[in-house]
């Protein structure tokens, strides 16, 4: 009964866990990979080159199935969304494109923007819609295995702005998100744009607390070796950074007046020293945290160990990303109950003719006859109960829990102190009821987790 | 009094041309003389027209419309343009021996990151001119509205701060948009203003242990070493703290102003003007050692009343 693909919930393995499985879909089958990265990093060619390269592979697996019907085997491999609205030309085919619902040089015209208000107005009226992106999205994600989503080019309109936060958290609390950053690795080599970039690299993961892959774009140009002896080894980076003009690679003639100077004159207790090397130990924790491969998006060379990260990066979000979300639905759903009980409860006092006040209204198990005034929002009485019940129309927003007396009060009084006291409370005088649901489901639902647990006790 | 330099940067929407035209506002009503730079190619429009504006020498319209590029490839191009005539720059900065400037940058991060772009034009002021610099770097307060979002906030600046070894000061801006409670609240407006503000002076002089642990309760374990470096970064140097800015608040521009002020030394290198009439300073209230009369006592409020807020981190060399 609980969710078929949850092969990481074993460690949970309480009643709990089979009963946040029903809030929340089996985790699907796709992974979505969102590429991030600075302008002119490669983010639209890697989406191609990866896209290519799954179906390359999938033909391999697949050869009669290819020849016969190469459409389909290619959009089983992946599936690619462009959310950038002023790219010219792309490299791959999208199968949903952020320019076929909204055109940035006219939003520019009509809402007399400059570029950058018109692609962040562009976003924006997209992110309006992405709900139904979110609805074909979840329709392919049991076939598809991956999903790539190629972001704007200038990173700032996607992660600091309020559609690129719903986009990715819409993304991230329906299919197993990751984040793939993409690195301009020939334009990072001088040690301060180095750490700049991986700064802003950690904010972003800070950000949206999803598994973060670090992809070293352009290999072909610039080999990223030097990058992973940076990302190994802390002091061979604390040298390079100390080393004179940190922050400029090739330049000549700059003249920074406020250089470094040739071998640290300033002597390591200057403040900038320390404030970058107090970054660099934060760097350190940061690699921790998360995977990073090299590719070269043009070549399509890294593939397989992109690939293999972002198998990873699934794994971390199955074991730690969604056990969080299914707590907080969790929380939400039982707020919400609460919420709808109480509101149900006052409209039914609301309705309710004043009785003569009789004392002792905390019949809710027992005397179902009974009943005075209800004197508090948490008391039942089990005349409420008998409303609901007649009330409980298809439709009706009102649910079955009304039900529960769940203080122990309540029971207290109908069956007396002795029998908490041997600690055989029956919470639920019948059985705790899901939305909606009628007796007899929660029989069976009773009798399967009764069973669950006996399998896991 | 020498020449002044404040540039103004930050993420696209973030507020910059807003708060340079309230500061310049502010300045004028106090008598100061500053001019507004703009050396954004695709800013749109400005409240105060700039006395020194790139888009007179390359707009970001004409070089997408003129060369085809898009827009990130067009920004590249007029910054390299503007490099390529720095002289341009030169003749119309002119050789003022005072000079204050407020200079609106562009928002796109690349161009502090990918390009030095922006340094050479700092480098440009300071050592060919001798400009006293100092940058702002500004974030929206709305989406600092949780510890790891604070964490991003304060990474982001500093990685922008990394690569302009300049005097440095972060401010948050649109404070009054939480006061407001437009944003996602679904209490009542005045209960959401002062529990939005509450939490957000929770980030402006944070507290180490309260932030390690709200950072620990909301993320991984594997995260927390991390967590824990990124407070002792926020807690060693105040250089990271940030400001709040409400644009359309005087007094919170003007403290802002006097944290400029202060992070370039301006007014330190006054000479002592000659004593004027008492008199004449009640009926105007504008004489020439106001100025600096009125900076040394928002100093004074600063240091005694709000002792909290942190100073204006000058990475002084």
């Amino acid at each position: 009964m609980a969710s078929a693909s949850s092969s990481t919930t074993p460690a949970a393995g309480s009643s709990r866990s089979n009963q946040d499985a029903e809030l929340l879909p089996p985790i699907p089958k796709s992974n979505a990979i969102l590429v991030i990265g600075m302008a002119g990093s490669g983010k639209s060619t890697l989406a191609g080159a990866l896209s290519r390269h799954l179906e390359a592979e999938a033909a391999k697996r697949n050869p009669s199935a290819a020849s016969s019907d190469p459409s389909a085997s290619s959009s089983d491999a992946s599936y690619l969304v462009n959310l950038d609205p002023a790219v010219s030309t792309l490299n791959y085919e999208p199968n949903v494109d952020i320019r076929d619902t909204v055109d940035y040089k006219r939003v520019m015209d009509e809402y007399n923007l400059g570029p950058n208000g018109g692609i962040l107005t562009a976003l924006n009226l997209f992110t309006t819609k992405f709900d139904q992106v979110m609805g074909i999205l979840e329709g392919r994600s049991n076939e598809v295995d991956n999903i790539i989503l190629d972001t704007p080019g200038q990173i700032e309109i996607f992660t600091w702005s309020a559609s690129g936060t719903i986009i990715t958290d819409s993304l991230a609390s329906a299919l197993p998100t990751c984040i793939a950053y993409v690195v301009d690795t020939p334009r990072t080599t001088a040690p301060a744009t180095f750490m700049s970039n991986m700064l802003y690299a950690c904010s972003i993961m800070y950000k949206t607390k999803l598994p973060f892959i670090i992809v070293f774009n352009k290999e072909d140009e610039q080999d990223a070796g030097f990058a992973r002896e940076w990302m190994e080894d802390f002091e061979a980076f604390q040298e390079a950074l100390n080393k004179g003009n940190a922050t400029d690679q090739v330049d000549v003639g700059r003249g920074n007046p406020r250089a470094r100077g040739a071998a640290g004159q300033e002597g390591e207790a200057s403040y900038m020293n320390s404030l970058v090397n107090s970054m660099a130990l934060l760097l350190e924790e940061f690699y921790n945290s998360i995977r990073a491969v090299s590719v070269s998006s043009l070549t399509g060379s890294g593939m397989p160990s992109f690939l293999s990260a972002v198998q990873e990066a699934r794994q971390e979000y199955v074991d730690e990303y969604r056990p969080e979300l299914e707590a907080l639905r969790a929380s939400r759903k039982q707020k919400q109950e609460e919420r709808k009980k109480r509101e149900v409860e006052k409209m039914m006092r609301d309705l309710r003719v004043k009785p003569s006040g009789k004392a002792a209204p905390k019949a809710a198990t027992g005397a179902r006859g009974g009943g005075g005034e209800v004197d508090d929002d948490d008391e039942e009485d089990p005349r409420i109960t008998r409303m609901a019940d007649r009330m409980r129309v298809p439709g009706y927003e009102g649910d079955g829990l009304i039900m529960e007396p769940d203080d122990d009060d309540v029971l207290l009084q109908t069956h007396g102190a002795a029998q908490t006291q041997a600690g055989q409370v029956p919470r639920r005088g019948g059985a705790q009821r899901g939305e909606g649901e009628d007796l007899a489901s929660v029989g069976q639902r009773r009798r399967e987790e009764q069973l669950a647990r006996a399998r896991l006790g | 009094m020498g020449r002044y330099a404040v540039f103004i940067s930050g993420p696209a929407g973030s507020g910059k041309s807003t708060l340079c035209s309230a500061l310049i506002a502010h300045a004028n009503t106090l008598g100061r003389n500053v001019h507004l730079v703009n050396l954004d190619p695709a800013a749109e429009h400005f409240t105060y027209t700039p006395t020194i504006d790139v888009r007179e020498l390359v707009s970001l319209q004409d070089v997408m419309s003129e060369l085809g590029l898009g827009p990130n490839g067009g920004l590249v191009y007029c910054f390299e343009y503007l490099l390529e005539n720095l002289d341009w720059l030169e003749e119309q900065l002119g050789s003022f021996e005072d000079d204050y400037l407020i200079v609106d940058c562009p928002g796109q991060i690349e161009l502090y990151t990918h390009t030095n772009l922006v340094q050479r034009v700092l480098s440009f002021l300071a050592v060919s001119h001798s400009f006293r610099l100092c940058q702002l770097y500004l974030l929206e307060s709305h989406f600092v509205d949780d510890v790891t979002k604070f964490f991003a906030g304060t990474l982001s600046a500093m990685s922008a701060m990394i690569n302009l070894e300049v005097p440095w000061i972060n401010v948050l801006s649109k404070v009054d948009l939480l006061s407001r409670g437009t944003v996602g609240s679904t209490s009542s407006a005045s209960g959401t203003s002062l529990a939005a503000r509450r939490s957000l002076e929770r980030y402006l002089d944070p507290d180490p242990l309260l932030l390690a642990s709200s950072a620990n309760a909301s993320t991984n374990p594997r995260l927390h070493a991390l967590n824990a470096a990124v407070v002792r970064l926020v807690d060693d140097f105040s250089v990271v703290h940030f400001l709040p800015s409400d644009a359309n608040d005087e007094q919170s521009v003007g403290t802002l102003l006097s944290h400029i002020d202060h992070a370039m030394q301006y007014g330190e290198d006054e000479e002592p003007k000659e004593p004027r009439d008492m008199d004449r300073f009640e009926d105007e209230g504008d004489g020439p050692g106001d100025e600096q009369e009125e900076v040394e006592r928002d100093f004074e409020d600063l240091l005694s009343g709000r002792s909290g807020v942190a100073g204006a981190g000058g990475i002084e060399i």
